[in-house]
């Protein structure tokens, strides 16, 4: 396995993102990364609050149409997270924190289209008062996008070090 | 006097807490910033988004309910970003992406007070579902899109354009 992700990780792009001083590369693939976490987490959120009853005026079925935003979004952060994993495939995959990523993203994107399946299509819930299921979507949802920013900001502080192979990171 | 207060600030003992006295303080602090950035660009996308024609169903008053949320984002940012500036304010005020990430915030600032102080706020807080905005606040939703945006531009790039991390 090693062998592996240590030739993924020095092919010619991996050590392109990795160490080119372009802007065009690690720095503009990381902001790509950052755009997309803003607007898929987000309008995520938004839509959470709605449904745990912040502007209860607002009808949902509109909020459907901000899922070509989302979808968009998490695929510029698959591209760009894929970029990313790459360039230090050695220590970010064998990363035990970055599956917990992962793990909460899975689970996030399955809320994220039950919320659009069961919830928007459901016309009741805008007129009555919502049923408790909903509600527990939409927590889950806050949770697991949570625990995705949380545990993708600590894979730089747990854990191999990344462009250091051998290295552990650790909190001092 | 920036100075001045850069090295009384770097004196402190929160500076010393922050840049690694206390080592969970800057990841928390971290999260925080991308969970406050998530709220901010969401709510406030989803605002700007309607106006400028996406999910024309929505009414936009309600909208502005949601912005407390976006708000909240804001302040979690601005707490945790002086904690960052606190603790080290050295890397940050030689720093041109730092000068030009607050910029951009401050022209989001103008660009929200403008939208409030020209009647533009009341003119939208009116408008139903399937209604268009008129075209001024179409300006000022797509120019709010491409300042936050350009806000996370020049926040990744503090390391990179300047040398801080």
């Amino acid at each position: 396995m090693m062998p592996f992700l240590a030739s993924l990780e020095n092919s010619a792009f991996g050590a392109w993102v990795r160490e080119s001083s372009s802007l065009w590369a690690y720095p503009t693939i990381l902001f790509m990364h950052t755009v997309g976490l803003g607007f898929l987490v987000g309008l995520n959120v938004a839509i959470d609050l709605r449904i745990l009853g912040v502007a209860g005026k607002l009808p949902l079925a509109p909020f459907e149409r901000f899922y070509r935003i989302m979808w968009l979004a998490f695929w510029i952060n698959t591209l760009s997270g894929t970029a990313l994993l790459i360039a230090d495939a050695t220590t970010k995959l064998t990363n035990r924190v970055f599956y917990i990523k992962m793990g909460c993203i899975l689970f996030a994107v399955i809320s994220m289209v039950l919320i659009r399946r069961r919830v928007f299509r459901d016309t009741v819930i805008d007129r009555d008062a919502p049923a408790a299921w909903p509600r527990a979507l939409a927590v889950m949802s806050l949770v697991l996008w949570g625990g995705a920013i949380t545990a993708g900001r600590l894979m730089a502080y747990f854990g191999p070090v990344s462009g250091a192979p051998g290295l552990q990171n650790r909190l001092p | 006097m920036i100075q001045a207060f850069s090295t009384w600030l770097h004196g402190t003992r929160l500076s010393w807490a922050v840049a690694g006295g206390v080592p969970w303080i800057w990841p928390l602090c971290e999260t925080l910033h991308f969970m406050g950035l998530a709220l901010l660009v969401g709510v406030v996308g989803v605002f700007d988004l309607r106006i400028l024609g996406m999910a024309k169903g929505l009414p936009v008053g309600p909208i502005q309910r949601l912005m407390p949320w976006a708000i909240l984002g804001f302040l979690i940012n601005l707490t945790t970003g002086f904690l960052f500036f606190a603790g080290d304010p050295f890397q940050y005020i030689h720093n041109i992406a730092f000068a030009f990430k607050l910029l951009f915030i401050g022209l989001a600032g103008v660009n929200v007070i403008v939208f409030y102080v020209s009647g533009l706020y009341r003119r939208v807080d009116g408008i139903g579902p399937g209604h268009d905005a008129p075209i001024a606040a179409k300006i000022a939703a797509g120019l709010s899109l491409f300042l936050w945006i350009g806000v996370m531009y020049w926040g990744r790039m503090l390391p990179f354009i300047g040398n801080s991390f």
